[in-house]
């Protein structure tokens, strides 16, 4: 479901990343505070749509993400018709699915270390409260990079318990997990300091 | 390759190095002078073989004797011997730490603050020399176990470390990868290798080896001798 940087020449991604940042966060959130109603849905995912083809990346790209967000846009929509009528339930999931699909095209014209130097950088001013940049923008790397495998553990913990017979308990796998992730951990941050980032 | 074509290696000095581990004693007093390119460390499950590489990497610090790798000393972590000494572990998956092939070799070098074409210029030709080339705005995850070690390599060599220290670096990978990541750390005789491996072929290859057992260092000698000694002492 991840978005992941695509290759590529275009304008998109030969802008500098910070400012192509900010501009994508003003657009994100612009279309995330469009009223409710169904002709801001419109023009919500109408931003997208445009947004897609000016940068080069086409209703293809835009397709295949959409397919990514099935889940979430199942999910938005249903748990609002219970509590909401039709109109705000379809609009509210239109300027969320418009607002990620617009995010996305940082992702998918910026390498992760592009972005984190820009990250780095933007954050610069905290250092001054004792936060150091580069150690924050590394703690959201190695989250993005860590994802996979903890989903793969969590995977083969739920084989392992299926081949022994054992049921769905949430008892019997949290702890395995918690096990798994604290050596991946420890492993991790073995590789760090071996790799002169510790 | 003629043995005395090596560039004269460091040295790797331990004089009564002892390491614990919480109560355990994992590394008992253990002394030896090692100044050839291709050290092997052979032992049993629990022997004390990994404790040794990692005091070696500066992973864990001696809690009597001390350590010196080519004269630097590894407690000190400083860049200059993280520059020097490369690391490999044996689970493919804890050693990637970006999220694409190529970001993750990059990664070695941003302590570096290489300018950023010299830094994707030296990527380019490390992904290439490991056969990653095309792989490289992959998901890193997305790669075989094969492909992961290889990164992982990559990712240690692309420093051209002095000294590499693999712990078992085979240990998770089928035959034919087992060989290709063998081929890449013995091939290049201008570093010195520490080699922690259960595959006595692999051992055999290289300069000299080492014997671990309940952790001490029971011998050290030319290969053939010592995996002899340890195979007997497997037979009964
Ligand atoms: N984190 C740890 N805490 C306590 N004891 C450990 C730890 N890691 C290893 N040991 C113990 O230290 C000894 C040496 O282990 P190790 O160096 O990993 O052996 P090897 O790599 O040869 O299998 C073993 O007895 C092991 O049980
Ligand atoms: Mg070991």
């Amino acid at each position: 479901m991840l978005t992941l940087y695509r290759p590529g020449t275009g304008w998109l991604h030969r802008a500098p990343a910070g400012a192509k940042a900010l501009v994508i966060l003003a657009a994100v959130l612009t279309v995330s505070l469009l009223p409710s109603t169904y002709p801001f849905a419109a023009i919500a995912l109408g931003s997208a749509l445009v947004a897609y083809l000016v940068t080069g990346f086409g209703v293809a790209v835009l397709a295949r993400q959409l397919v990514g967000l099935r889940w979430v846009i199942l999910i938005t929509l249903g748990a609002q018709l219970i509590f909401l009528p039709t109109e705000p339930a379809v609009a509210n999931t239109s300027r969320v699915v418009g607002a990620v699909l617009i995010a996305s095209l940082l992702v998918l014209s910026t390498r992760v270390v592009d972005l984190l130097d820009a990250f780095e950088r933007g954050l610069g001013p905290l250092r001054r409260v004792g936060i150091d940049p580069a150690r924050v923008s590394l703690v959201l790397a190695i989250t993005m990079t860590t994802i996979p495998v903890l989903t793969r553990v969590a995977t083969s913990i739920r084989e392992a318990q299926r081949a022994r017979g054992a049921g769905r308990g949430i008892r019997s796998f949290i702890i395995p997990f918690l096990v798994l992730s604290l050596k991946h951990a420890d492993d991790l941050g073995d590789a760090l300091t071996a790799r002169g980032a510790a | 390759m003629t043995p005395g074509a090596a560039a004269s290696p460091g040295i790797l000095t331990l004089t009564h190095a002892s390491v614990h581990l919480g109560d355990q004693l994992a590394l008992d007093d253990v002394s030896v002078n090692l100044d050839q390119p291709r050290i092997a460390v052979i032992g049993s499950n629990g022997s004390g073989k990994s404790t040794f590489a990692r005091l070696l990497g500066g992973l864990v610090t001696a809690s009597a004797g001390t350590v010196s790798v080519h004269g630097l000393d590894p407690t000190r972590q400083s860049t200059e011997f993280r520059r020097a000494v490369g690391f490999i572990f044996s689970n493919p998956d804890a050693q990637i730490i970006m999220p694409t092939v190529a970001e993750d070799a990059a990664f070695s070098l941003r302590a570096d603050r290489l300018r950023k074409a010299e830094s994707a210029a030296r990527v380019t030709a490390a992904l290439e020399r490991f056969g990653l080339a095309d792989l490289a705005d992959r998901p890193a995850h997305d790669l075989s176990g094969g492909q992961k070690q290889l990164l992982a390599l990559c990712g240690a060599l692309i420093r051209e470390p002095r000294l590499v220290i693999a712990d078992e670096p085979t240990a998770y990978l089928d035959a034919r990868n087992s060989r290709l990541i063998a081929d890449h750390l013995l091939g290049d005789a201008s570093r010195q290798l520490v080699l922690v491996t259960h595959d006595l072929a692999l051992a055999a290859c290289c300069d000299v080896a080492v014997l671990f057992e309940g952790g001490r260092m029971i011998a050290s000698g030319h290969p053939t001798e010592i995996i002899g000694r340890y195979e007997s002492s497997l037979a009964c």
